[in-house]
C-alpha cells in the first residue's frame, strides 16, 4: 500500500514537470502545424544555460527561469521567421519540410551541444536540493513538488493568457482557421512569431528546472523529445488542456512500469501506447486534437 | 499553354550524354576493389550499403509522399534475422538474406496496414514510436543477446562484401526505375503523394497502393541490413536499431533530391564521403553532427529539390515531373 501510494505520488511530480515541456510544444502544433523536432533540444540548451548562469554569476538556479524565459524568447524571435520560410514557401510537402527542418535543428544544437561540453554530466545545486518532506511514511523530494507546482502555475497562466486575454482570442483564431483569422484583420506571422518565441522560452525554462531536477548533458534532448511527443499525441495535437491529464498520465505509467513490470520495460511501454494511441484515436484521448 | 514539343536532336544527344555516364559509372563501380586501398573498399562499400538504403527511404517518403521516421528499423531487423539465423539456426548467409528481406517487407505489410491511414506529421511520429519500440524489444529480449548484441562468424573478405552490396543496392534502383519510375504503380504512388483524396476520387486502390510500396520500401534495407551485419560481424540494438540510421538516410534522400531515381545515389555519395573525410582528419568527435544538421537546414531552406535540382538542365538527369509541373505542360 505504500509502494502503491509512493509510486503514485512520484509519477504525478514527474507528470507535473512533463506539463511545461508539453504545453509550449501543443500550442506551437495548434497553432504553426508545425512538428518541432528540436524540442528536446531546447529542453538540453536551456539546462545548459541555467548551469552555466549559477556557475559564472552564482546565485540559486530558480532566481535565473524568467532570465531563461527571456533569452531562449528572444532565440524563438530570430528563428521564427526562418521556419515560417520553410513552411510556407512553394515547397513539394511544406509539413515534411518543416519537420525535417526543425531535425536538422535538433542534430545541430545536440552536435554543438556535444562539441562544446562533451559527454560530461554536469549537476546544478538548489537550496531545495536535498531537502525532503516526510509525510508518514512516504518521501516527497521537496525539488520535484516545486517543479510540480511550477509546471502547474505555468499551464495555468498560459491556459488565462490564451482563453482569458483579447490576443489569446487572436492566437486561437489563429489555430482554429488562419486564413479566415487573416482575412479578419489578425497578423497571422506576428501570432506564429509571438507563439513560437513562448513555446521556446517555456520549454527553455523548464529545461532549466529539469537540470535543477535530475542533471544536464549533450545527449539528454531525445528523452524529452519522446515525452513532449507522447503527452501531445495523447492529448491530441494542438488541444493544450489536454495536456495536464495526458502528462500526469505519462508519469504514472513510467513510475508504474518502472515499480511494477521493470525500469527496462519503461520506453518499450511508452512506445507502445503512443503508437495505440496514434492507431486509434489519431486525434488524441479527448478527440478534440487538430 | 500548349504541350511542347521537343527536339528530337537534342533529346538524343542528351540520351547518349547520359547512356555515357551511366556507363562509366557501372565500369567504375565494378573496377573499383582492384583500384583502391582497403580503407577506401570499405568506404566504397559503406557509399554503396547508403546509396541502397537512401532509395529505399525514397520509395516510401519521396514518391509516396509519408515520412517514414522510423525507416531504419528495418535494417536493423534485417540484421537482426541474419544474424539470428546464422548463429542460432546455422543457416547459410544467402538464405539468411532472403528471409531477413521477407521478414521485413512483411513487418512492413503489418505495420503498413493500420499506420498508413495516417498523414503528414501523424505517420512520422507513428512509425518513429514503432521504429524506437523495436529497438527496445531487441534491448529487452534475450535471444537478440539484449543490449549485448550478437556476434557473426568473421569472414575478411573485403571484394566480396563490396559486390554483394553492390549487387543490391543495383537491384534496389533497378526495381526503383522499372516498377516506379515507368509502370502504373508508380503513378498511383505519384498521385497519391500529391492528393490522396483526388487519387481516391479517380479509382486508384490507394490502401493497397501504399502498403505494397512500404512493404517494397522495407524489403531492400532487410537485405542490405543482413549484409551489414556479416560484415561487421558484430551488432548491437544501438548500431543497427538507433535513430541514426534513418537520420542519415534521411539526410541523403533529401540533400540527393527526394522523389528521383538518382538524388538518393548523389547524397549517398556526398554524405558518406564528407563524413569519412572528416573522421580522417579530425579523428573520432561529434562536430560532424553539426555539418550535418547545417546541411539538412541549409538544403531545406536554399534547395528543396537537392542537387539534382540543381543539375536540372543539363541534361545529366531526367527532372522530376511533379504533377503540377505536368499541369503546366498540359492546357486543361
Amino acid at each position: 500500500m505504500e509502494l502503491l501510494l509512493q509510486t503514485f505520488i512520484d509519477g504525478l511530480l514527474m507528470g507535473g514537470l512533463i506539463i511545461i515541456i508539453g504545453v509550449g510544444f501543443s500550442l506551437c502544433f495548434g497553432v504553426m502545424h508545425i512538428v518541432d523536432f528540436a524540442v528536446g533540444e531546447w529542453v538540453m540548451l536551456g539546462a545548459y544555460t541555467g548551469w552555466l548562469m549559477v556557475r559564472y554569476f552564482g546565485h540559486d538556479a530558480m532566481f535565473y527561469l524568467p532570465v531563461i524565459f527571456i533569452i531562449f524568447s528572444a532565440l524563438g524571435w530570430v528563428i521564427y521567421p526562418v521556419i515560417l520560410q520553410v513552411v510556407s514557401g512553394k515547397r513539394f510537402n511544406p509539413a515534411i519540410m518543416g519537420l525535417i527542418f526543425t531535425f536538422g535543428l535538433s542534430i545541430t544544437m545536440k552536435g554543438g551541444a556535444l562539441t562544446v561540453w562533451g559527454y560530461h554530466i554536469q549537476s546544478v545545486p538548489t537550496w531545495l536540493t536535498g531537502k525532503t518532506l516526510y509525510l508518514g511514511p512516504l518521501t516527497i523530494p521537496g525539488l520535484r513538488v516545486s517543479g510540480f507546482f511550477f509546471g502547474i502555475l505555468v499551464t495555468l497562466l498560459l491556459l488565462a493568457f490564451l482563453y482569458k486575454s483579447r490576443y489569446g482570442n487572436v492566437i486561437r483564431a489563429t489555430a482554429m482557421d488562419r486564413d479566415t483569422a487573416n482575412l479578419l484583420g489578425a497578423d497571422v506571422r506576428k501570432v506564429g512569431a509571438v507563439v513560437y518565441s513562448l513555446y521556446a522560452g517555456i520549454t527553455a525554462m523548464s529545461g532549466a528546472l529539469i537540470g535543477a531536477l535530475f542533471s544536464v548533458h549533450s545527449v539528454m534532448g531525445a528523452k524529452y523529445t519522446m515525452l513532449a511527443f507522447f503527452v501531445v499525441v495523447l492529448a491530441g495535437m494542438g488541444y493544450v488542456p489536454g495536456v495536464i491529464p495526458a502528462a500526469i498520465i505519462l508519469g504514472l505509467l513510467q513510475s508504474f512500469v518502472s515499480v511494477y513490470i521493470g525500469g527496462r520495460f519503461n520506453l518499450a511501454a511508452l512506445f507502445l501506447v503512443m503508437y495505440g494511441v496514434l492507431l486509434i484515436t489519431p486525434k488524441g484521448i479527448f478527440r478534440r486534437g487538430w | 499553354m500548349e504541350l511542347q514539343a521537343a527536339n528530337p536532336k537534342t533529346l538524343r544527344s542528351s540520351l547518349v550524354w547520359r547512356l555515357t555516364v551511366f556507363i562509366l559509372l557501372l565500369v567504375i563501380c565494378f573496377i573499383f576493389p582492384w583500384i583502391v586501398s582497403p580503407l577506401w573498399l570499405r568506404i566504397g562499400t559503406e557509399v554503396v550499403m547508403w546509396a541502397g538504403l537512401a532509395q529505399s527511404f525514397n520509395i516510401i517518403c519521396g514518391y509516396t509522399g509519408r515520412l517514414d521516421f522510423g525507416h531504419g528499423a528495418f535494417f536493423g531487423i534485417g540484421a537482426y534475422v541474419t544474424g539470428m539465423t546464422m548463429t542460432l539456426l546455422g543457416w547459410p548467409f544467402g538464405l539468411g538474406l532472403l528471409v531477413s528481406g521477407i521478414v521485413s517487407a512483411l513487418l512492413a505489410l503489418a505495420i503498413g496496414y493500420p499506420t498508413l491511414r495516417l498523414r503528414g506529421a501523424y505517420f512520422a511520429i507513428a512509425t518513429w514510436s514503432m521504429g524506437e519500440l523495436i529497438r527496445q524489444i531487441a534491448t529487452i529480449l534475450d535471444i537478440t543477446g539484449g543490449a549485448f548484441g550478437l556476434q557473426l562468424p568473421a569472414v575478411l573478405n573485403l571484394p566480396y562484401f563490396y559486390y554483394i552490396m553492390l549487387l543490391v543496392t543495383g537491384l534496389t534502383y533497378l526495381t526503383t526505375y522499372l516498377l516506379v519510375e515507368k509502370a502504373r504503380f508508380g503513378y498511383k504512388l505519384l498521385a497519391i503523394r500529391e492528393d490522396e483524396d483526388a487519387a481516391e476520387m479517380v479509382g486508384v486502390n490507394t490502401a493497397s497502393t501504399k502498403n505494397w510500396a512500404f512493404a517494397l520500401s522495407a524489403f531492400f534495407p532487410g537485405v542490405l541490413g543482413g549484409i551489414y551485419a556479416y560484415w561487421v560481424t558484430y551488432i548491437h540494438p544501438d548500431s543497427v536499431l538507433g535513430g541514426q540510421i534513418t537520420d542519415v538516410m534521411c539526410v541523403m534522400a533529401f540533400l540527393g533530391g527526394i522523389g528521383s531515381l538518382w538524388g538518393p545515389f548523389l547524397g549517398a555519395i556526398v554524405v558518406q564521403l564528407i563524413q569519412r573525410v572528416l573522421w580522417v582528419v579530425w579523428g573520432e568527435g561529434t562536430f560532424y553532427l553539426v555539418i550535418i544538421g547545417v546541411t539538412i537546414c541549409a538544403v531545406i531552406l536554399f534547395i528543396p529539390n537537392g542537387l539534382v535540382g540543381l543539375l536540372e538542365g543539363t541534361g545529366l538527369f531526367s527532372p522530376r515531373e511533379s504533377v503540377n509541373e505536368l499541369r503546366k505542360k498540359i492546357k486543361w
